[in-house]
């Protein structure tokens, strides 16, 4: 065991730190602080320049593989470049999921002629990606897919229709990677596709959601008759299900990290209203402001235990608990929020719903704990495979 | 940055495991209940022959020189099985900071301790009362500005009874001849280090103590049945265990992260301890609220195991600095201005 981070890796520090310095200037002192999730339709076209600023840096994708563009950068190393880029201020990355989901299951899943064809775009902070999994009768029950894939030999293409829901981004994403029911007499995990599918065509159509936020990040996509190559798909049909899990496996690693520094930034915005407005003076907040800490601190180390591979074998449990960790942590989060502003947690910014960064937070806090598993499905999770407790009868 | 222990570490905490949970069975902790002083000389002689007694002891004293972050995970292992004997609050507490103070005392007690010889008690007078006080030849008191090394006839005990049998708990009274060893700067570094090192032992055991409550249950509920099914397989039950697994889970790095910080003498060592001794008492006590809630009227009785296990969380919790103190002590980390809390900070 060794908690402290080497000098290269100090130098590493200094090298990010002084680039953000020297780039997160002029035309991009507006997005400083902004975007992340709430906030994540704001500032899109400024947000994406940052992104290709990122790239002429080289720090977009830096845990790639050299040979693909990244840096190989180590795990401390990445721990670093988030600190630092949460410390400029630096916005919510647009090519998150790219980066982090589409990108590495390429790399890890897909053929030389996909990875030669996404990565770059990925890479250079040009193409942006969104994610087809939920769907209107596929919630906690995800394999339930009902959206189809049929092979079209005289066209040689795949043809997808259905509909997908609560796509992030979609609005804003040149492709999306769907899974799709390939074998129409198939049931849950079997029988699905993994698709890379462009979202410029006339077969894709995409209707934002409103949120209770009164803005839209999420979003309804309709597929009719819209198309993919044959070469789009990543693995072989009936492999989608294997392709969607080993990325579910990515979400929960790295990515993390990035994550927690949007939180820090939150609670450090939490810490400093609350010395401003005397809230730090009133016992019950001090004690749930200590907690908020404490949460996040073993969030931190956590996600440091888990990528450094030390949770004796345990490495699967740790990252099933995970979501279930963070989602209830942001939502208590947000209630502490506006338990510190007080009685002006209820005046909006301006008419008619304009609200301000926290209460933003406030609400979008309320879907933490429901997208991406909802906490019910993350204890039923933990408690099958984790724990080997007997499993609920499921129709 | 690596937050893994070696394999020296792992193999070590599974041969102490082994012979813990064969020899220390509820039934024999039961029987430590009944004793007058309520201590088994046997399993303590045990103990010491496979040099747990001595295992921070340095090597010079008869010991095997290792450090807290050596012995957590051991800590944890004693929780498991709720060993009445204070092998912890010896070989995380006592013996580290006798060999601190150094000196004479060291010299003398160390190889004493190791062997098994030689019991020692250490208190601070942040909970005032002292584990094993009357059964101890040697006691370690510790108050911020005098530190006290004090044989069995320079003080004077009086028992109070815990909520868990197995503690032996005394308040002390110095007698008029004791004086202390250490003053000032010195008494307040050992202080730190008795209490600090103390609240890490907590934690540590505590960790044990609900895995031990959350395998009793998972196993209870996957057996008992109600409705033609194992009461496990219903979410309402399973949904209680994996919340806390959830926190056991994520107790664990607070935990050995403070073991790290006190055995480098880092830098934020004592957040590090109260942060570990917050969540890891926190989780311990959430798997005794939820096990006994499993386990139905069962849950409640005497007969069965569980409360062996509910009882030493409770009295932990308490130990060392209770809540209150050390949400205080993080309280007072993340007002204070300037406090390291944002990017960079996570091992400051």
């Amino acid at each position: 065991m060794k908690l402290s981070f080497s000098a290269e890796d100090e130098q590493f520090r200094e090298e990010v730190a002084s680039w953000l310095a020297a780039n997160l200037v002029g035309e991009f002192e507006c997005v400083r602080g902004r975007g992340g999730p709430g906030d994540e339709h704001q500032l899109v076209e400024e947000r994406k320049a940052w992104e290709r600023k990122l790239h002429e840096g080289g720090w977009t994708c830096i845990g790639w593989p050299k040979e693909y563009g990244g840096r190989s950068a180590s795990i401390e190393q990445q721990v670093i470049f988030n600190e630092e880029y949460a410390r400029a201020g630096g916005p919510g990355r647009i090519g998150h999921i790219g980066e982090t989901l589409a990108g590495p299951t390429i790399i890890a899943f897909g053929s030389e002629e996909q990875k030669a064809k996404y990565l770059p775009g990925i890479l250079r902070g040009e193409e942006f990606w969104c994610q087809g999994y939920s769907e209107p009768s596929a919630g906690s029950d995800l394999a339930n897919v009902k959206t189809k894939a049929v092979f079209d030999e005289a066209s040689g293409k795949w043809r997808i229709n259905g509909q997908k829901v609560w796509t992030s981004l979609a609005h804003e994403s040149e492709y999306c990677f769907v899974i799709a029911r390939t074998d129409p007499q198939s049931v849950g995990h079997k029988g699905l596709g993994f698709f890379l599918v462009a979202m410029d065509q006339p077969g894709v159509t995409v209707r934002p959601i409103e949120q209770i936020t009164g803005t839209s990040e999420f979003n309804e996509v309709f597929f009719d008759d819209a198309e993919c190559d044959a070469s789009d798909i990543v693995g072989e049909p009936g492999e989608g299900w294997k392709v969607a899990m080993g990325l579910l496996g990515f979400e929960r690693g790295v990515s993390t990290l990035g994550q927690q520094m949007l939180f820090q930034n939150e609670f450090d915005a939490i810490i400093k209203l609350a010395k401003e407005n005397g809230a730090a003076q009133n016992p019950a907040l001090r004690h749930r402001i200590a907690e908020a800490h404490i949460g996040l601190r073993i969030m931190r180390y956590n996600s440091m235990r888990m990528l450094s591979g030390g949770a004796d074998g345990s490495l699967q449990k740790e990252a099933m608990i995970y979501k279930l960790y963070w989602a209830s942590w942001h939502r208590n989060l947000g209630k502490l929020a506006m338990d510190v502003m007080g009685q002006e947690s209820e005046i909006l910014e301006d008419a008619p719903y304009e609200l301000n960064r926290l209460q933003s937070m406030y609400l979008f806090t309320r879907s933490d704990t429901i997208y991406g598993g909802t906490n019910q499905i993350q204890r039923n999770i933990i408690a099958e495979r984790a724990l080997g407790m007997p499993r609920e009868p499921r129709g | 940055m690596d937050f893994t222990f070696s394999e020296d570490q792992l193999l070590f905490r599974d041969s102490v495991r082994d012979f813990l949970v064969n020899e220390v069975t509820p039934e024999r902790v039961r029987a430590s209940w009944e004793k007058d002083d309520g201590r088994d000389a046997e399993l303590w002689q045990q103990l010491a022959e496979l040099g747990l007694c001595g295992m921070t002891v340095p090597e010079d004293f008869g010991g095997l020189g290792m450090n807290e972050l050596d012995f957590v995970l051991l800590a944890q292992e004693c929780g498991y099985v709720a060993l009445p004997e204070p092998l912890v609050n010896t070989a995380l507490v006592a013996v580290p900071v006798l060999s601190r103070l150094g000196g004479e005392a060291a010299s003398e007690y160390l190889p004493r301790i190791a062997s098994g010889e030689l019991r020692v008690a250490v208190g601070c007078s942040e909970n005032g009362l002292v584990e094993d006080a009357a059964q101890a030849g040697l006691l370690l008191w510790a108050e911020p500005e005098a530190f006290y090394v004090l044989t069995a006839e320079q003080f004077s005990t009086r028992y109070n009874p815990s909520v868990d049998p197995s503690r032996r708990l005394y308040a002390v009274e110095l007698g008029s001849d004791a004086k202390p060893v250490a003053t000032g700067d010195q008494a307040q570094a050992l202080y730190q280090a008795v209490l600090d090192r103390g609240a890490l032992g907590a934690a540590a055991q505590a960790l044990g103590l609900a895995q031990r409550m959350i395998d009793i249950s998972v196993q209870y509920s996957s057996e008992r049945q109600q409705f033609g099914k194992p009461i496990g397989s219903f979410q309402a039950v399973k949904h209680h265990m994996a919340n806390v697994a959830v926190r056991l889970e994520y107790a664990k790095a607070p935990v050995h992260r403070a073991a790290y910080a006190l055995a480098e003498d880092a830098a934020g060592a004592s957040e590090a301890v109260s942060h570990a001794k917050l969540v890891a008492c926190e989780a311990a006590n959430l798997a005794a609220k939820n096990s006994i809630q499993v386990h139905g009227a069962m849950g409640y009785t005497w007969e069965v195991d569980l409360h062996i296990f509910m009882k030493k969380a409770w009295a932990l919790a308490g130990s060392f600095g209770d809540t209150g103190f050390h949400k205080q002590r993080i309280a007072e980390h993340i007002f204070a201005d300037g406090a390291a809390l944002g990017a960079g900070t996570t091992f400051a």
